[in-house]
């Protein structure tokens, strides 16, 4: 058991890898009621296309990692979700684009709970009928963000950015594409994918480290997998230009809603380097345009953008992204008026006050993040998965100079890699 | 379990909870009104223009800065309804400054922020600033605008707005469109002036502190008028429905959303609420309940089937996505859900998870400063004292007799449907 401390945040992590290649962390928090697992396989949306070993390469139908997810709760016996309530578990599972998570949290039968929660993730159980039934299930489910604008003006930007990335595939698929998935194909990606070398659970709150570990590890025995080759994931050659400059997508709603992104040119990074670059760009996001930057003082003054005007970056080996917008009477008036404030920033920098300011601003999210065991054990994955660690980004915010911002700044906003992505009213 | 300790200063009540358990210290102030037609606008507007700037520091960038200075402090507010009350939640959330270098008293400087922004507005001219009152309107006008954007609240509200047709819940907590334009930065701080001396308030803290600290704290941060503090008024929760309502509304959408409003007629306050919280569990609270299971995974009708209790206003809704052909099968299957609650097929199955699914929820409950701030607001909202711990026995105590009795008066209001524009 390796123990790993972080006395600045007043954290401590535990680490075993067992002999089937399954990784599991604890975090024990002291006063907690809740325990939260997740147990995660990485394997997402973009894994569309793949093979294992010496297999030749298979792709696989759109939203079939979503689709994968939704069956896993179908056991022989029943659905999974009435085990965990009956043990007092609120369980769930979500699916992102690099990864697929399963989660529970309770305050009594931990040990029931973790062992059905990861019993129920190692037993698939696909039919025929069972697979049909979910299909009805995941139309729906499909609809319903069809009529949602900001899924719709989110997913819409991601598609103008990239020409064949399968980050630009919607997650759950289309109607059309869930229809070709068999149990043939969805026990193909389950054996890939959901073998325990891919896999890592996390288990955070009022917990014992070695009691788990102990669970896990008697639970793993009485399991055999046979060992895997290697995980090769095939992605067709990415144009650093985007897609669409703009694309125009028709709703009802009561204003236009306007995203702006910029597609990083570079993004062969990885591990510490990736969470780096993650950190350096986040802040500088908010330095330009955060709540208190002077950016959106302007554009809120001059009713461009209302409270719900924000931005993320999003990034992972082969894509890297962000997201700036919010909805506004005006998308081209607020286009013109960034650019042009943009423009004028890069020449001179961020003002060091503004930088300071969002320092501190991002240490003090971080710490309140650490408030949640749910914050906790999904940032750790998504951190893990990309060869990195949630714990360093403490030092990383404290060690960033106002260079490092700059720097980002000119590398990031570059008109040329500009798409924009806009919900509007149909025309009359 | 740890106990809020209280206090009381001028007009708030005072709530604190000492607790090392949290790197952050959370505060909520609650400012609580009877939602009445008249003032339901200007009280909605009154937050948007106070986190604009204080008399301490009147531009809303300084303003800004000062909350990035103190780590990032999150603040924000909401207004919202409660029973037949109007409230306006105002939230900051700071780290402990020992997680920093830092030798200022985070809590303090928050609770000073917060009490220049709620007591110590900018004033020009005997109003608001007139820049921040325009912009605010055109903020509050987009918000109410925006109610539209997301298909699934919109039929929700609808839905409400339809069933209490007669009633002051049919108001929107952000207030009436059409009113916005009239309010002026005078008659907004007359209505602000009103709205501090008559609210219910109350101050909440969770953290690594004392009532003593925070009772200093305030009194030096908060200028508020001295008096008592105000109660809630207790909401009306028994209705009789002479007819089932059935609205439809047309719009561009690609699912019909499907609502209905069900009269409980149990408030928080009554005996047969953890019965109440029972009926809701068993018929749609979760995965495991009647309108999942039924309209979900026997028929795949939907992606979403659920029902949710409102015990401050004693309604339950029920909520589904489904093809606007499958309608009447739709509603035919939840009916038959609530006749079957009627007619008390429950499984001790059914008990058993869903008095475990909620025993969880109120235990959970105690790992969050916010939730746990929100559960004990329930007790004034209502003069109900209850404890989460005393809550979960009761429901543990509920038996298949006590939910069918709740059934029994359980009344279908009105059926609401959301879908496309073309005629079937």
């Amino acid at each position: 058991m390796q123990t790993l401390n972080y006395p600045n945040v007043q954290e401590t992590l535990y680490r075993v890898v067992l002999d089937n290649g399954l990784e599991v962390i604890v975090l024990p928090k002291e006063g907690f009621n809740k325990t939260y697992a997740t147990f995660s396989t990485k394997y997402g949306s973009v894994d569309n296309r793949f093979s294992v070993g010496n297999q030749p390469p298979v792709q696989v139908p759109d939203g079939i990692a979503h689709f994968l997810e939704h069956k896993m709760f179908e056991e022989p016996t029943g659905d999974i979700f009435a085990v965990f309530a009956s043990q007092g578990a609120s369980a769930n599972a979500f699916t992102s684009f690099d990864r697929t998570v399963y989660l529970f949290s309770a305050t009594e039968q931990i040990n029931e709970n973790l062992e059905t929660l990861i019993n129920f993730v190692q037993n698939p159980y696909f039919t025929d009928a069972n697979v049909e039934k979910e299909k009805g299930i995941i139309e729906q489910e499909i609809n319903m963000y069809r009529d949602n604008a900001d899924w719709r003006v989110y997913f819409g930007l991601i598609d103008a950015l990239y020409h064949e990335h399968p980050v630009h595939i919607d997650i759950a698929g289309t109607a059309e594409s869930i229809r070709q998935i068999d149990k043939e194909t969805l026990y193909r990606c389950y054996e890939t994918f959901y073998h325990p070398s891919n896999m890592l659970l996390f288990v955070v709150g009022g917990v014992k480290a070695d009691e788990v570990f102990e669970l896990i590890r008697a639970n793993q025995a009485g399991k055999s997998f046979e060992p895997q080759g290697e995980i090769k994931r095939y992605f067709e050659e990415e144009p650093a230009s985007v897609k669409i400059t703009r694309k125009v997508t028709e709703l009802p709603v009561s204003l236009p809603k306007c995203m702006m992104g910029f597609k990083e040119r570079h993004v062969n990074l990885t591990g510490e380097a990736l969470l780096r670059q993650e950190v350096t760009t986040k802040l500088m996001l908010d330095a330009l345009i955060g709540p208190s930057s002077k950016l959106y003082q302007q554009l809120y003054e001059n009713d461009l953008i209302s409270d719900s005007f924000g931005h993320e970056f999003n990034s992972s080996s082969g894509y890297a992204f962000s997201v700036i917008g919010g909805d506004t009477p005006n998308p081209d008036e607020l286009l013109k008026q960034f650019r042009s404030a943009v423009e004028d920033i890069l020449k001179t920098g961020i003002e060091p006050a503004a930088f300071e300011r969002s320092k501190r601003k991002k240490i003090g999210g971080y710490l309140r993040m650490l408030n949640s065991p749910e914050a906790i054990a999904g940032e750790f994955t998504r951190y893990r998965f990309r060869d990195s660690n949630m714990f360093d980004v403490l030092d990383f915010y404290e060690s960033c100079t106002l260079e490092d911002v700059n720097q980002r700044l000119r590398e990031h906003f570059d008109f040329n890699q500009l798409a924009v992505s806009i919900v509007e009213q149909p025309a009359k | 379990m740890t106990q809020f300790e209280r206090g009381q200063l001028q007009r708030i009540r005072l709530h604190v909870l000492p607790t090392k358990r949290f790197k952050t210290f959370a505060i909520s102030m609650f400012a609580g009104l009877t939602l009445d037609e008249a003032t339901v606008t200007p009280v909605a507007l009154i937050p948007f223009v106070l986190r604009r700037g204080t008399a301490d520091t009147p531009e809303t960038i300084a303003f800004r800065e000062k909350l990035d200075d103190l780590y990032g402090a999150g603040f924000g507010f909401d207004v919202y309804k409660r029973g037949d009350s109007q409230i306006v939640q105002f939230r900051m959330d700071v780290i402990n400054e020992k997680f920093v270098s830092s030798n200022q008293s985070l809590l303090a400087a928050s609770l000073h922020f917060l009490g220049d922004v709620i007591t110590d507005p900018l004033i020009d001219n005997n109003g608001f600033r007139a820049k921040y009152v325009d912009a605010e309107k055109t903020t509050l006008k987009k918000r109410l605008e925006s109610i539209v954007n997301d298909k699934i609240r919109y039929a929700a509200e609808r839905c409400l707005e339809e069933m209490c047709a007669n009633e002051p819940y049919r108001l929107h907590p952000l207030g009436k469109l059409e009113e916005i334009n009239a309010i002026t930065p005078t008659s907004l701080y007359e209505h602000y002036k009103e709205w501090l001396d008559n609210a219910a308030l109350d101050l909440y803290v969770v953290g690594d502190t004392t009532l003593d600290e925070v009772s200093q704290l305030v009194k030096s941060a908060f200028k508020v008028n001295e008096g008592a503090p105000s109660p809630y008024v207790r909401p009306k929760v028994d209705h009789v429905v002479k007819e089932v309502k059935k609205v439809t509304d047309r719009m561009e959408v690609s699912q019909g959303k499907l609502n209905l409003g069900l009269r409980i007629g149990v408030g928080y306050d009554d005996d047969a609420y953890p019965a109440a919280l029972m009926y809701n569990g068993i018929l749609g609270g979760y995965p495991h309940s009647k309108l999942f299971l039924n309209v979900r995974e026997k028929e795949s009708l939907a992606y979403y089937a659920a029902s949710r209790l409102d015990g401050h206003k004693g309604i339950c809704t029920i909520q589904s996505g489904i093809e606007f052909a499958n309608y009447d099968r739709a509603v035919a299957i939840i009916q038959a859900q609530l006749e079957s609650m009627k007619q008390g097929e429950l499984s001790e199955l059914e008990l058993d998870q869903t008095k475990a699914m909620i025993s969880n929820h109120l235990r959970e409950l105690q790992d969050s400063a916010y939730e746990m701030i929100a559960y004990d607001f329930n007790s004034v909202l209502t003069g109900k004292q209850r404890s989460a711990q005393q809550l979960l026995e009761q429901v543990q105590a509920v038996t298949a007799a006590d939910i069918v009795k709740v059934a029994e008066r359980v009344q279908l209001d009105t059926i609401y449907f959301l879908r496309d524009r073309k005629e079937a």
